[in-house]
């Protein structure tokens, strides 16, 4: 390789780009990211086919039916997950449906209090604990849980998160198993989640109800084989949010854009990042080719 | 003398210099960033009723959180003492919660309240359900908390053996557990979703309820490409046959298939950080400046 400091002119400016320091790339990324949110740049969005998928899953719902929405995920996904589960609580809730909230991760259960609290309490006030919806809480044992759930959720589950016993409580007295759920939605970051919900409660009862999930985009490409067969909906990370957003605020207007808003608000950012690393890999390759000598072997 | 001393005597004057701006850069960003947030809220009325909504401990919450936040974002410029002060913090706090919720969620609910249900219920979880058959849900308990000890008996200076035999069991279970689910939702079912028409037809209902039948052209493309694509890659995976002549071309499209499926899977990866930095400026814009 020539030392890019003998190469004049053009050649020996973008040579030189090779070596740079990348404390300013990180500069430059953070500031294509904190400029956007703090001017709230915000770009129109186009629903995806997969997005579309997951709004007509739930709109197919009869309404009145139980659907079941599991949180498994905790705070270090809900960057990319939080926005996708305020808005299908949001979505469910217009919908008239009745929710049972569970989780397959510890921390998912807090998540799933915080949603309760910033997007079903606040918006929809008439939905009554125990009647309208019920918080099972996290149950340890992975896709164990799921199995036994599909055979005898009150033996998985015998009293929900409060602790007050389930058939105490008029929403699930008479669930005998995962076949009571119209609807399962699993908002996922790995494992257990999503795919485990595929395998061992799909797989139990593949007529009994529909899985969709919203997942980030590390894990997306686990789950991208299982749709549409086996899973009728599928959010893909923080796009598939804002997708997600821009279909259920069209039709059921939250009373604060702000909270079902998020996933629109952090696509900005992701725009002008995208854009800065397209071209800081253009650049980065103009280096290495103005770096190499003229002539010389590859 | 040990190299790290070698290293801190021979220190050179400009690495100290550019040590000491980094320090003095850092500590006029904290500075800055503490007299905006003070300005902030004593200027935006909106910030200052949120401020005002808060207790002192949530207030407390975030500072930490901001703080820590940017010690790991420190990191970017230089590992540094504050820096592995979060870090540290990050996973004492994570294993100590790890811990306390196995306990919580495992051993107290899935053991003792098997071996012992009056004394968890009047100590532990009042809300413990009587079992109906605790004789039964006695014996069966004997044999995780028998396996769990044998478990442990890795840590004793002999007899580590005995510690297979609960591991060997755990990979038992789970290999039988998940063969049957993987056999049918990621084998079966995937080659029954393969199998699709090339010739994709779309249909369209009107008004007044008259379906019809038209030719989709991209879900025909991507039917093809469909098809093309688990070939290819399969072929590629072929090991027992050389890579020459057909196979070889096959082989060498499914790498290019493997190529582009590695580089949207890097590229999901990429937008998931991007929000998880856009997450943490939003918390210290809002929620901790006060800003934006």
């Amino acid at each position: 390789m020539t030392n890019p400091q003998h190469i004049g002119g053009i050649r020996g400016f973008f040579a030189r780009l090779g070596g740079i320091d990348r404390r300013w790339i990180f500069l430059a990324m953070g500031l294509s990211i904190a400029i956007p949110i703090l001017l709230k740049l915000r770009f129109p969005e186009y629903p995806g086919p997969m997005a579309k998928a997951t709004f007509d899953a739930v709109e197919k719902v009869p309404e009145g039916s139980t659907v079941l929405l599991s949180f498994d995920y905790d705070p270090a996904s809900a960057a990319e997950l939080q926005p996708m589960a305020s808005a299908l609580v949001h979505h469910c809730a217009s919908r008239k449906l009745k929710i049972v909230f569970m989780a397959l991760w510890p921390l998912g259960k807090q998540q799933a209090d915080r949603t309760i609290d910033t997007v079903l309490k606040p918006f929809h006030p008439e939905y009554r604990e125990g009647i309208d919806y019920a918080q099972l809480g996290f149950q340890a044992g992975n896709e164990g849980v799921i199995k036994v759930m599909a055979t005898n959720l009150p033996k998985q589950y015998p009293n929900d998160a409060d602790g007050k016993a389930i058939g105490d409580i008029p929403l699930l007295k008479d669930t005998k198993d995962l076949g009571a759920f119209k609807l399962v939605a699993s908002i996922s970051a790995g494992y257990p989640g999503a795919k485990e919900w595929v395998q061992y409660g799909n797989g139990a009862m593949p007529d009994a109800f529909e899985v969709v999930s919203g997942s980030t985009g590390v894990q997306v490409g686990q789950l991208l084989p299982y749709y549409p067969k086996q899973m009728e909906g599928l959010l893909v990370a923080v796009k598939g949010a804002a997708e997600y957003e821009m279909l259920v605020e069209a039709k059921y207007p939250a009373a604060d854009p702000e909270v079902i808003g998020q996933g629109r608000v952090r696509m900005g950012p992701q725009l002008v990042a995208h854009l800065l690393m397209i071209a800081l890999i253009v650049l980065g390759n103009i280096a290495m080719i103005a770096g190499r000598p003229r002539g010389g072997a590859r | 003398m040990n190299e790290s001393m070698t290293n801190g005597n021979d220190e050179k004057p400009a690495t100290r210099r550019r040590s000491s701006f980094l320090w003095f850069s850092l500590a006029l960003l904290g500075i800055s960033l503490c007299v905006l947030r003070v300005a902030v809220a004593s200027q935006d009325g909106a910030a200052a009723s949120a401020e005002a909504a808060r207790t002192l401990w949530q207030s407390i919450g975030i500072w930490v959180a901001a703080f820590m936040t940017l010690g790991i974002f420190s990191f970017l410029y230089k590992d540094n003492p504050f820096y592995k002060v979060c870090e540290s913090v990050l996973i004492g706090v994570s294993a100590a919660y790890w811990m306390v919720s196995a306990f919580w969620s495992t051993l107290v609910p899935q053991l003792f309240a098997k071996l012992s249900p009056t004394l968890v219920k009047s100590y532990a979880m009042p809300s413990l359900t009587p079992s109906e058959t605790p004789g039964l849900d006695f014996a069966l308990a004997l044999v995780p908390l028998a396996l769990g000890g044998m478990l442990l008996w890795r840590l004793a200076p002999k007899g580590q053996w005995i510690s297979v035999w609960p591991i060997a069991m755990v990979i038992g279970v789970t290999a039988g557990l998940r063969l049957i689910s993987a056999v049918e939702s990621d084998f079966l079912a995937q080659i029954s979703a393969t199998m699709r028409p090339l010739i994709a037809l779309e249909t369209t209902t009107d008004a007044a309820g008259v379906a019809t039948r038209s030719f989709d052209f991209w879900g025909t493309v991507g039917g093809f490409v469909g098809v093309i694509g688990v070939l290819s890659v399969l072929s590629y995976f072929l090991f027992s046959i050389e890579h020459k002549g057909v196979v070889g071309k096959s082989a060498r499209l499914g790498i290019w298939f493997l190529m582009i499926t590695f580089g949207g899977a890097f590229g999901l990866t990429v937008m998931g950080r991007i929000t998880l930095l856009a997450q943490r400026f939003e918390f210290l814009f809002k929620d901790w400046l006060g800003i934006g």
